[in-house]
């Protein structure tokens, strides 16, 4: 058994000095021409249900100590889960080894220098605190919903405290603390399904039992769907759609490292016009509606950066190594911990809505569908943002400005940055969803469906 | 190490346990990640934790933790306790376990040349190599990869097993990212995603020869830019290895998981069409098509000794001539079936319960001899190479997937060459239209590294045995 050094249970004030003073030990103890260390730790419970009853119930405690050291330009990356000195330390050496092994970057530009980072209030200690009975509780609460509807509920009860610390041979020393919490649930009725799902810093925010209804109301509403042939269809998106395309364009277009390899549909683009002028996203890390974020893995400081402003490419996302030779004096604070090869991607991605509502994009439609989430989207041509997936849980027809009845579900396969150059409607109320995501309901024309399924 | 075993499922039996389980975990990784001739990203990992798994009142509760302590055991007992408790707090039918002799009994992965010993110069020697054997006029990225997977395990139950097992995967591979115009191009070896997946040693990525495949890799991503891309219509497809084994993932391998088809992951990947009715009733395909989950074929990257329920590793008929005959499952699904555990329990860490996932799910090999036989015997026709994209309905009935390069087939000769090709259909009827599998000549596991599942998320590495197979009358492309 090896032994570890230990935290304190409470407050996550004193776990943020504490990590900070293991951190900044281990930057001083030296070993290579740079060094930086970045914990992430945290506590995470899970309730998850099906039919009806909780049948999967879990609660971790975990650690990540991702160590990064530079040698003369030579970088290596570690990463080991305990606090123990002995391990600690053994991970700076196989990050050491890892650097003298390899070839310098002859770009390097150093890590960054320690920029101020404005607090968050992303902590809420009755999340922290959310005990098993109560994610039963609000498990069972949606199980209720669903039981109204004579539905069988499927879903998951999740919440989350961490913390987060930066230490660097630099100056950089930040630590900050967050919590999370999720709800999320499917309700089948027969043949019908409806989802609908919850997402907050605070746990208290989220209203389970109305959850459950929106899906089992769903649920009940999407009963014996029809088959509707392949085609092109005007489509209204409700928010958890929106915020699948969203983020499946952050991976493809708004990823520094992309751009700056010309792997992007933005590569050579910024300041031209990429979509309609009805698109502006941002990325949002500080908005209190998500799941705000001060710093990123680098212990750079967060701020609001526009994506793509009214159709028009502005910017993407990076850490200090893209931002320098993109020629930028400072990053945008989207670096990515160093154990993943992907360097930097914007995370917290807020579309501008506009000045309708979901019942009033229905009502302006003569036929087209009404789309409550897509599944397993895919990338079929990164340049083009073309991307194929399906509907699922609950697909309406809509005629005449109502909703006439369910469909079986679609697959639709479309140039996603042409799409949202087609929007006609956008909801001025912005939602939470998976990502996060904070985002409006669409309506967009003529997207193309290539495909049904049989259910 | 025995104590720390038994303190556990002493403390899981004296809190109210009717079973219990404790996996201690350590698990290594190493990734290398070559560009253009240099390192670009090498990394270690090191993760290690043990987790307790309990039911109690008829309910199931898991904790795991970091703290790799004797003073830890009894907090996560309790946690564990106290999660089945609240789970118990709802109505439920009290989960019953399919029988099991407890194992005892120890597992290491056969291997040659343990791959965190081979030197990182040696490493990057090679790939560093490659990457520069990869050469054109458009080639704007070339890349290479190794991967090195180790996780050692001690697993007891409060049932008596004792199973100790070392797991040892390795996998490499490299990419050709040709650019120009507005249009990006990959082609891969020996698959894509970061080439392929073994239990095995480093002598795996020695025999992939990538050094010598890496010039016609590169002219390969070159001549896709230049090709025009694949036309809408039905055809007869072949497809090769690489891309069979994505197929035999995504329609075989998924929907043939029991806690699927029950429901039990309903809300995240979906459920199955594969529903409890259909076993032993169903055509899943041609009478050309016999598939089995093995976690007993040499080498398939989900090849072990036991899973982490303590079930032996064992061969489960999934489909027999066409028709559909057993399912991937665990202890607590099996009795759902009337069958005992095929398993298939596994956990991505200590952090993780286990879930029902794949071993090996494979295509076995029919009688159509080498992929050059069954082109020669093809009069019009696709062979699709490569996986690209992936994407299917969440009961595993509407696919559509794409692949890195197509040829054309005309008279049993390979012709044009396409880009962007893709292909749809329903499950079934794709499988019911395979009329040829290449024999055991052509016969080769692949690795899939990456496949997500659960919530939390877990990655399991799970592999496929196929020789390529042909199908009729397929939709190919976009028909909107």
């Amino acid at each position: 058994m090896t032994s570890s050094a230990s935290l304190p249970a409470a407050p996550f004030t004193e776990r943020k000095a504490k990590l900070l003073e293991i951190g900044s030990g281990l930057v001083k103890a030296g070993g290579a021409d740079e060094i930086e260390v970045v914990f992430i730790e945290g506590r995470s419970y899970l309730t998850r249900f099906s039919r009806n009853h909780i049948h999967q119930n879990v609660g971790t405690e975990e650690i990540a100590a991702v160590i990064r050291v530079v040698v003369g330009k030579r970088l290596g990356v570690a990463t080991a889960s305990s606090l123990a000195p002995e391990a600690l330390a053994g991970a700076r050496e196989e990050a050491v080894a890892i650097a003298r092994a390899s070839d310098p970057v002859d770009d390097w530009p150093g890590l960054p220098p320690p920029r101020p980072v404005e607090p968050l209030d992303a902590y809420d200690a009755a999340t922290a605190e959310a005990s098993a009975e109560l994610r039963a509780q609000m498990a069972g609460a949606i199980i209720l919903a669903a039981r109204g509807k004579r539905g069988e509920a499927a879903g998951a009860v999740e919440v989350e405290e961490g913390t987060v610390a930066v230490a660097s041979s630099t100056g950089v020393a930040v630590a900050g603390s967050s919590t999370r919490a999720e709800v999320r649930t499917v309700v089948t009725c027969g043949d019908g399904s409806g989802y609908a799902e919850g997402l907050s810093s605070r746990v208290g925010d989220i209203d389970a039992r109305s959850i459950g209804r929106r899906a089992a109301r769903k649920a009940a509403d999407s009963r014996n769907p029809q088959p509707l042939a392949p085609g092109r269809y005007d489509v209204i998106l409700e928010p958890s759609a929106t915020a699948e395309w969203l983020e499946f364009l952050s991976y493809i277009a708004f990823s520094g490292k992309n751009f700056d390899e010309g792997r992007s549909p933005f590569s050579g683009r910024l300041g031209q016009r990429v979509t309609g002028e009805a698109v502006t996203i941002l990325d949002a890390p500080r908005d209190l509606r998500g799941l705000p974020q001060a710093f990123d893995y680098e212990g750079m400081p967060t701020e609001r950066l526009t994506l793509i402003q009214r159709g028009v490419a502005k910017a993407v996302g990076t850490n200090y190594y893209r931002a320098r030779r993109l020629g930028k004096r400072r990053s945008t604070g989207h670096g990515l911990p160093a154990s993943t090869s992907y360097e930097c991607l914007p995370l917290h991605l807020f579309m501008k809505g506009g000045d309708s509502n979901l019942e009033r994009m229905i009502r302006e439609t003569k036929r087209g569908l009404l789309i409550t989430r897509f599944h397993y989207t895919n990338i079929l041509d990164p340049m083009k943002t073309v991307l194929t997936g399906m509907t699922r849980d609950g697909t309406f027809l809509v005629e005449n400005g109502e909703v006439v009845g369910p469909v079986k579900n679609l697959r639709y396969t479309e140039n996603v940055l042409e799409a949202l150059g087609r929007i006609d409607g956008l909801s001025r109320r912005l939602v939470a969803a998976k990502g996060p995501c904070i985002v409006p309901a669409l309506r967009i024309r003529d997207v193309q469906f290539t495909g049904a399924t049989e259910f | 190490m025995k104590a720390f075993l038994d303190r556990a499922c002493d403390l899981m039996r004296q809190a109210g346990a009717t079973y219990g389980d404790i996996r201690i975990r350590e698990d290594r990784k190493q990734e290398v990640n070559v560009k253009d001739g240099r390192p670009e990203h090498v990394a270690t990992e090191r993760f290690a934790g043990f987790g307790v798994r309990v039911i109690v009142d008829g309910a199931w509760g898991f904790f795991g933790t970091h703290r790799l302590e004797e003073s830890q055991i009894e907090p996560a007992v309790r946690q564990a306790v106290a999660i089945a408790k609240a789970s118990a707090s709802l109505p439920h039918t009290p989960v019953a376990l399919a029988p099991l002799e407890p194992a005892v009994g120890t597992y290491v992965t056969p291997h040659q040349i343990d791959p965190f010993a081979v030197p990182l110069e040696e490493k990057l020697a090679l790939l560093a190599a490659a990457t520069k054997a990869m050469r054109g006029p458009n080639l704007k990225l070339a890349q290479a990869f190794a991967s090195a997977y180790w996780a050692h395990q001690h697993f007891a139950s409060t049932e008596g097993a004792r199973i100790e097992q070392t797991i040892i995967q390795t996998g490499g591979g490299i990419a050709a990212t040709a650019i120009a115009a507005g249009d990006l191009q990959v082609r891969s070896y020996p698959n894509s995603f970061r080439g392929n997946f073994a239990t095995g040693g480093w002598e795996y990525v020695r025999a992939m020869h990538l050094l010598e495949e890496a010039p016609r890799v590169a002219e390969e991503a070159e001549a896709l830019l230049a090709a025009p891309p694949c036309p809408e219509g039905r055809r007869t497809l072949i497809l090769d290895g690489g891309q069979l084994a994505l197929q035999v993932h995504e329609s075989c391998g998924h929907p043939i998981e029991l806690d699927r088809v029950l429901g039990m992951e309903l809300s995240y990947a979906g459920d199955s069409f594969l529903t409890l009715n259909k076993l032993d009733a169903f055509t899943y395909g041609s009478p050309h098509v016999n598939i089995v989950a093995d976690a007993t074929a040499p080498g398939g990257l989900g090849t072990f000794g036991w899973d982490d329920e303590g079930v032996p590793a064992q061969r489960t008929p999934i489909v027999e001539a066409g028709r559909f005959v057993g399912y991937l499952s665990s202890r607590e699904t099996a009795p759902a079936i009337g069958r005992t555990s095929s398993g298939a329990m596994r956990a991505s860490g200590w952090h993780r319960i286990p879930l029902i996932r794949m071993t090996n799910v494979n295509l076995l090999p029919g009688s159509a001899g080498r992929l050059e036989d069954l082109i020669a015997d093809t009069d019009d026709g696709l062979l699709l190479a490569t996986n690209k994209s992936w994407s299917i309905d969440n009961k595993r009935l509407n696919f559509q997937f794409a692949a890195e390069m197509c040829r054309e087939i005309k008279g049993g000769k390979l012709g044009q060459l396409y880009k962007n090709a893709t292909y749809t259909g329903i499950t079934p009827e794709f499988w019911g239209a395979c009329d040829a599998v290449c024999g055991p000549e052509a016969w080769a596991l692949w690795g899939t590294p990456n496949c997500g599942k659960g919530e939390p998320s877990q990655t399991a590495r799970v592999g496929h045995g196929v020789a390529p197979a042909r199908f009729r009358n397929v939709q190919v492309g976009v028909r909107a």
